[in-house]
């Protein structure tokens, strides 16, 4: 997963392999991606499984409450693929926008993938805005 | 530059329009979607499976689906298919040699149903390059001309220095729009 300004291209924060073991991840994300204009949240993944209904559930949590939430229906994977997907967004207004300190540790990514409707794993990172 | 402030202009009624990407292996699909971001394009890999750029405007989403183009990986470009507004077909100008088997893959696209009547754009890609085969060329070796069943063009363009890709995105959009 990685995290670019999307204005310049350039990667804030990058992470590579996950570990489907641990509960929850942290990343310390520079602050500034907070005052990027638009921002764009990359996952990479890959399958040595063909899936025919894949789909991805992402929520950003708020201590503890949902705050936004994306749906993304993939399809179909193609065995032993490797793929990605980027999501570019918006930032809210700068006088919308809740300070670093107050998002810092409080600001999990949660991230689902099914098939179907069927769970294949969940990865949530905890974001500290350093 | 960039995707998301051509989105900026297009109507908001439509909630949703989705771009499919295709063309053989090494034709520069990934290069032009990172090139339209911004992005660092001097470690691209072929592309294993899908990259997918998803961008959303006032409501508005976009998502452009970039399918890898190599021969073990084009019979599965069928199930990327459905439910696309448009078609982007980018092709190595610089690779005579493969122009022919370009042409013919296009030939099948165009043939499909579930691609039926969708708009066409062709980009003809690496103009950078001194051996490129101009696009007017390129469009009369695939007898572009004789397609009839859809809004078409071709753009030259060079993902490397990003040269006609927006003029390339922005005529896409602007057809998408007056259709919906």
């Amino acid at each position: 997963m990685n995290m670019r300004d999307a204005l310049t291209g350039e990667v804030m924060w990058e992470s590579g392999e996950w570990d489907c073991d641990l509960d929850e991840m942290e990343a310390q994300v520079p602050r500034e991606i907070l005052s990027c204009r638009q921002v764009s949240r990359e996952l990479n993944f890959s399958s040595v499984e063909v899936m025919t209904s894949l789909r991805l559930v992402q929520s950003v949590i708020f201590k503890g409450e949902p705050l936004e939430e994306w749906n993304f229906h993939f399809g179909f994977v193609i065995p032993n693929s490797t793929n990605t997907w980027q999501q570019t967004i918006e930032a809210a207004e700068e006088e919308e926008m809740l300070p670093a300190e107050l998002l810092s540790g409080n600001v999990v990514i949660e991230t689902t993938f099914l098939d179907g409707d069927c769970p294949i794993m969940t990865q949530r990172v905890r974001i500290w805005y350093v | 530059m960039g995707l998301l402030n051509i989105l900026k202009k297009m109507k908001k009624d439509e909630k949703e329009a989705r771009i499919l990407m295709l063309g053989l292996d090494n034709a520069g699909k990934t290069t032009i979607l990172k090139t339209l971001s911004q992005e660092d394009i001097s470690h691209i890999m072929p592309t294993q499976g899908f990259n997918i750029k998803s961008l959303v405007q006032e409501g508005f989403k976009l998502n452009v689906w970039d399918i890898g183009g190599q021969k073990t990986i084009r019979p599965y470009w069928s199930n990327y298919f459905e439910s696309s507004d448009a078609l982007v077909y980018v092709i190595d100008s610089s690779d005579r040699r493969r122009l022919e088997e370009s042409g013919q893959e296009l030939r099948e696209l165009l043939a499909e149903d579930k691609l039926g009547g969708i708009p066409l754009l062709v980009f003809a890609n690496k103009q950078d390059l001194l051996q490129a085969t101009p696009a007017d060329e390129i469009a009369a070796a695939l007898d572009l001309a004789s397609i009839s069943d859809r809004t078409w063009t071709i753009q030259a363009c060079s993902a490397k220095d990003g040269t006609g890709l927006e003029d390339g995105m922005q005529w896409l959009i602007g057809v998408i729009n007056e259709k919906a």
